[in-house]
């Protein structure tokens, strides 16, 4: 087994033996050599996401956990949320420049959880429109601009 | 679709390999990507920035600079044998295994410890602690004044 694999390995025992409030990995999505997975979300009770389910897809490089995981929105369902593409690129520092091996499946889902949990208005980002028509297929190669973290 | 500007970072184009093997409709919008990354490479990878991968031969001076520096500095962070001590932690936050007696760390100026494999990796990418993201030269520079 690779680093890779082992590592993660060990993150789909833990995330699956103790998932976090929302958060539930699809063990069946997980590929043979762990390198993509879909992870379940659930829209916190009293956010604005209440009672919505959503579905996040991980893929990881064989440099995981040195390079940061691949991860965006699939499925019918992309939460309508300022750093949330109508195309399910999420707009999160950890994700790229602030990415560190420290960093795991699950502290990636909760700060998307957390994210979501502090909306205020739903919507799209004001560069929605032209960012989905131009961008590249893979988030990670986008070279983002943070929106500020209040929202 | 199809219009996808390449505007976007150039970098490590490996990481696209999955997605696009996977997802039928690339393949018809043109030859198909050349696999050059499944050559060996004769110089060795460094990364002048995480996201940033690049030959030794073609890193710019900049970058040279940058991981020479980065080479230099690391030799100086103490390393160790695990003896047991657990007040030094029990774990590599890195490959999130458990310290087995005998292996070699490294401890980083914050107190933070990982494998010295693990956080040599790292350091080469990312002069910050994975753990409370410290930066690792800054401390590094006042532990050389304060002594
Ligand atoms: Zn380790
Ligand atoms: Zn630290």
């Amino acid at each position: 087994m690779t680093s890779m694999e082992k590592r993660l390995q060990k993150e789909l025992q833990a995330l699956t033996k103790d998932p976090p409030a929302g958060v539930i990995v699809n063990t069946e999505s997980v590929s043979q050599n762990m390198s993509e997975w879909i992870v379940d979300l659930y829209g916190a009770p009293g956010s604005l996401y209440d009672g919505e389910k959503f579905q996040l897809s991980f893929k990881f490089s064989p440099r995981y956990p040195f390079d940061s995981p691949q991860v965006m929105f699939i499925g019918p369902n992309i939460p309508v949320h300022p750093h949330v593409y109508s195309n399910g690129h999420i707009c999160l520092s950890i994700l790229t420049d602030d990415w560190s091996p420290a960093l795991s499946v699950t502290s990636v889902c909760l700060s998307i959880v957390s994210m979501l949990s502090s909306c205020q208005e739903k919507k799209r980002p004001p560069d929605n429109a032209i960012y989905v028509k131009t961008c590249s297929k893979n988030p990670k190669k986008t070279r983002w601009f943070y929106h500020d973290d209040t929202v | 679709m199809g219009n996808c500007l390449k505007a976007q970072s150039a970098d490590d184009i490996s990481l696209l390999r999955g997605s696009e093997t996977q997802d039928g409709n690339d393949q018809a919008l043109g030859p198909p990507p050349p696999y050059q990354e499944r050559v060996a490479p004769r110089a060795p990878i460094y990364y002048p920035s995480p996201n940033v991968s690049r030959p030794a031969n073609l890193l710019t001076e900049d970058e040279q600079v940058k991981i020479a520096k980065r080479l230099g500095l690391i030799v100086h962070l103490p390393c160790g044998v695990y003896d047991g001590c657990s007040k030094k932690g029990k774990e590599c936050a890195i490959c999130m295994c458990d310290f087995v007696m005998g292996e070699s760390l490294r401890f980083l100026p914050c107190m933070h410890t990982y494998h010295k494999d693990c956080i040599d990796d790292w350091l080469m990418r990312s002069f910050t602690c994975p753990s409370c993201m410290e930066p690792v030269d800054a401390a590094l520079l006042t532990s050389y004044e304060t002594s």
